[in-house]
């Protein structure tokens, strides 16, 4: 086998010569591409594992960590919650509307291979900037491809963020997060029971696309890859998916199968290996048997990374109720192959073995590595000037910039009340949609902060996390667990290795501290085109819940006359880097000032505040303070015309940044009420004003309503057309 | 006598259990769900063709529906004078079936439209005789093809005959739209000439719930009990 074969299919070649030696003979090409597909970071994390293996996994809530297609978390009674996060990075840049549409494809067959039914998904979305015509190719395309998937499968998408900023410009980030709910009885896992097991094909032919999609994931990118690189991506089919996900799930229901797992990344290959990895069995498919759209080789068939497939074991007594079932979904269904005892993954096509190989070698021995890291250095503070700048201009400069503009322009795009039961929609703190049936709610978050972690890696996470634990809290809705996704641009940069191994230690410090285990993940480096890295983006997902949907708070003023009132501690101006940034006051990497160390104490402490609050009812609305100050904050809560009133000491201290920041309406009756309880607690607090009719009053000075809100809310569509 | 009522689920409904839900929460009745490939339907008093992508919506929207095996008996409990309401999908499958005259072609900005909108009744029917004059409706709607076309004439015979049910308005504050995909004459739904068929776009399944964002979609249901 030639040294330039080895490397096209994204192995080194020490890589190479440590299956070689194990198996003591040379590769087929198809199993060559087995160890392609496994061993890269898509699949087998080599970079990350080693500092991922520290994160905090489990709690008395968690049913399933990661490993599983999902996690899933104990809501009380029967109820589970299955969620993951998951990138479509690369494919989404090279083909925009495919690439983002099969990213909420996989993260919903994900859910569903679970046995759960999905009830939420989310997006987290960034572009570069939005003056190339390019990056609004790029928007329109990818709102376009996540709302045809989610709206036609019918899933209400509740939420997520879309940002703007100059490192996105060559690699934008879409990664998309499902939320799912399961009878804790009913749980499906990928581990198959028993020898002999029938393995059965469950839906789409298999045809050309997404060859190679997990190595091309896996891999740095130049501009010129990009029309080459296209047949890599994907083509989904939101309609055989909802075919997929009611035939899978009424078969699950059944008892009519033993296990699943969805041909996600690497496709058959993957499923198959993990399969016998899981059950600690061996497993032979006839390659033959493989339902195909086009004429196939061996080599593509195991590569292919066509949509809406999935793979099932099921006991050969229940092959005809199977098929029946699924007939009816007008779903494909071939019997492939069955469950050894042999421990080796076999995979046969025109009566030849085309691949023989032990699953240890694929999975027990794919490569670990310790790569090299930098820790950044230490930051010296400075002093920045803002003698000159004037409220008007902090105003303008927010409104025109698309990261504060109301971004109903993308969530209108999006179904987000399908099914019936949501209960807060896309474009507030959090997306909340109540459990069918019962009383209970879930919310979701997804959060990050890619200037903070730039600048502090380890400091800039514990914000990431502490931004969804309060982008929940602010709604009443408890911290249960998180999901994660970190892209980053390439590991093999000792800097951004660095940046990828701290970021890693703060969610962990952060997610012991909130008792907010990681269920389920996913990494996505080399996000660098033209040797551009992007700015490290470690996403979270956060979920959490309320077992009672009449507690929960608005984040939108309810009653004209409630006051304002600030909880947390708000980080001084020359430590505020969105202030700092968004107000043109510093534009280097280098000029930031070192983050303030976050008190997460402090934060539970506040959070713990504005739940007991909310519960006794004393809270009306409350929203979170992250980028863009209190000022930001008051603008997401305007509603049904009302304005607000406020006075500060300073008005530069409306857009500062906080830790354990929340803006609360509260009723002038139980003013007295609250303030003693946070007296009592020891909370700070600031009374700032109250909420007026169509009007925003700054320290005594009036700004036009409806001129401010107009921008606000309608802005985002004149810049990105 | 309580009230019966049957939903039609094809391969790609995706609001089938919100209608039923609808039904089953606000009738107290019997309520029915069919399978598109059956070929009988119960003796019910209101068949709703739910919302969602039926086929795909791969040929035109409705299109696939409109030929299923069920439609013949949806047909005929239509022709019986029984209640039949067609909601967003099941709207642009009443019209590829004929039931409804005009066709709903893509919104006006050629993009799939989630949010609340704003709708009051034009004429009076039974599908709407809950609803005051001028009483302004908050219900979601979510489609991409939503936008009712028709000609000039048959425009004037839907006028004539009072079947404009619902408009699209504005809504009580700043920042909401008058016609929010485009439809002719602001048109959110129509009936046909005997009224007892009504296709709307908005989802009053989606504005029920005392959970719900609005509660205005009870009165449809409240309209065909009285």
């Amino acid at each position: 086998m030639n040294e330039e074969l080895i490397l096209q299919h994204g192995l080194t070649l020490d890589e190479f010569e440590v299956i070689k030696k194990y198996l003591n003979r040379d590769l087929s090409i198809e199993e060559l591409g087995i160890f392609s597909a496994m061993w890269n970071e898509h699949c087998c994390y080599k970079t990350s594992k080693k500092w991922l293996k520290k994160l905090p996994t489990d709690n008395e809530i968690v049913i399933q960590g990661p490993g599983e297609n999902a996690g899933v978390i104990d809501l009380q009674d029967n109820d589970g919650i299955a969620f993951k996060i998951e990138s479509h990075n690369h494919p989404s840049y090279i083909e925009p509307f495919n690439g983002s549409a099969t990213g909420v494809g996989g993260i919903l067959r994900d859910i569903f291979t679970m046995g759960a039914r999905p009830i939420a998904t989310l997006d987290s979305i960034r572009f570069g900037l939005i003056e190339t015509e390019k990056t609004k190719y790029l928007l329109n395309g990818v709102v376009h491809g996540i709302g045809h998937y989610g709206n036609c499968i019918g899933i209400p998408n509740i939420g997520g963020e879309c940002e703007f900023e100059s490192t996105y410009d060559f690699n934008n980030l879409v990664n998309a997060m499902a939320v799912g709910h399961v009878q804790k009885d009913k749980i499906f896992y990928s581990k198959p029971k028993s020898i002999g097991g029938l393995i059965v094909y469950i839906g789409s032919k298999t045809g050309k696309d997404g060859i190679h999609g997990a190595s091309m994931a896996s891999d740095v990118f130049s501009e010129e890859d990009e029309d080459k690189k296209r047949p890599s991506v994907q083509v989904g089919d939101p309609f055989m998916e909802k075919l997929l996900m009611e035939g899978c799930l009424e078969l699950m229901f059944s008892g009519l199968i033993e296990s699943m797992q969805d041909m996600g990344a690497a496709g058959i290959t993957s499923s198959s290996v993990e399969m016998a990895s899981k059950g600690n069995v061996g497993v032979y498919i006839n390659l033959d048997k493989v339902p195909l759209r086009q004429p196939l080789s061996a080599y593509e068939i195991l590569l292919s990374e066509s949509q809406e497939r999935m793979l099932a074991v099921i006991d050969k007594k229940n092959n005809h109720k199977v098929r029946e079932i699924l007939q009816k979904w007008q779903i494909d269904y071939e019997v492939i192959g069955e469950i050894t005892d042999t421990k080796r993954v076999v995979f046969e096509s025109n009566n030849k073995k085309v691949v023989d190989l032990p699953v240890e070698i694929i999975v027990d021995d794919a490569p670990e590595y310790d790569r090299e890291f930098y820790i950044p250095r230490k930051r010296k503070n400075k002093d920045f000037d803002f003698s000159k700048i004037k409220l008007e201009d902090m105003i303008i400069n927010l409104l025109t910039n698309l990261n504060y503009l109301d971004k109903s322009w993308v969530f209108d795009q999006y179904d987000s009340t399908v099914m019936g039961d949501t209960i807060r929609e896309p474009g507030q703190s959090s997306g909340i949609v109540k459990i069918h049936g019962t009383q209970k709610v879930i919310g979701a978050s997804t959060d990050c902060n890619p200037l903070y972690i730039r600048i502090n890696p380890y400091e800039g996470m514990k914000y990431t996390v502490a931004e969804s634990y309060r982008n929940l809290v602010a709604c009443n809705i408890n911290p249960l667990a998180i999901t994660n996704n970190l892209n980053f641009a390439s590991p093999l940069d000792p800097n951004i290795m660095g940046e990828l191994v701290l970021s890693i230690h703060g969610l962990k410090t952060a997610a012991v501290k909130f008792n907010t285990p990681i269920v389920s993940g996913n990494v996505s480096l080399y996000n660098q085109t033209n040797e551009i890295p992007i700015k490290p983006t470690p996403v979270i997902g956060m979920v959490g819940s309320n077992m009672d949907l009449n507690k929960i708070n608005t984040n939108k003023f309810c009653e004209i006359g409630n006051k304002i009132l600030i909880l947390g501690k708000q980080l001084t101006k020359n430590c505020s880097p969105y202030l700092l940034q968004d107000q043109k006051i510093a534009f280097n990497i280098c000029e930031f000032n070192d983050l303030e160390v976050l008190d997460l104490d402090f934060e539970k402490k506040i959070a713990n505040c504005v739940l007991e609050l909310s519960d006794l009812k004393c809270i009306m609305s409350c929203n979170d303070i992250s980028r863009g100050g209190i000022f930001s904050a008051l603008l997401k809560m305007q509603y049904k015309d009302m304005g607000f009133r406020v006075k500060v000491p300073d008005p530069i201290d409306l857009f500062c940044e906080y830790s354990a920041g929340y803006v609360t309406e509260i009723r002038s009756k139980d003013f007295e009420k609250v303030t003693s309880f946070l007296t009592k607690k020891g909370a700070e607090y600031l009374e700032i004003g109250e909420i007026i009719k169509e009007g925003i009053e700054i320290n005594s000075k009036k700004f036009d309503y409806f001129d401010i809100m107009n921008k606000y809310r309608n802005d985002f569509e004149k810049i990105i057309s | 006598m309580s009230f019966k009522s049957a939903v039609i689920t094809f391969p790609g409904s995706n609001c089938d259990r919100d209608a039923l839900c609808y039904l089953k929460d606000l009738t107290k009745g019997e309520v029915h769900n069919i399978w598109h490939e059956e070929t009988s339907l119960p003796k019910v008093d209101l068949v709703i063709l739910p919302g969602g992508f039926s086929f795909g919506d791969y040929l035109r929207s409705g299109a696939m529906a409109s030929k299923s095996k069920i439609i013949d008996e949806v047909v005929k409990h239509a022709n019986d004078n029984r209640y039949l309401l067609g909601i967003c999908n099941g709207f642009q499958i009443l019209t590829e079936i004929g039931l409804l005259e005009g066709a709903l072609i893509r919104n006006k900005k050629l993009k799939f439209l989630g949010k609340n909108c704003f709708i009051k009744k034009k004429f009076k029917n039974n599908f709407n005789l809950s609803i005051k004059d001028n009483q302004i409706l908050q219900i979601p709607v979510a489609h991409n093809e939503g936008n009712f076309y028709c000609d000039a004439e048959t425009l004037n015979l839907l006028k004539n005959n009072e079947q404009i049910a619902f408009e699209y308005c504005k809504g009580e504050f700043s920042n909401t739209e008058e016609n929010i995909n485009g439809s002719i004459e602001a048109i959110a739904g129509i009936t046909n000439k005997k009224k007892n068929v009504l296709g709307m776009m908005p989802h009053p399944e989606r504005a029920y719930s005392d959970f719900h964002q609005s509660q205005d979609g009870r009165l449809i249901i409240e309209s065909l009990i009285s």
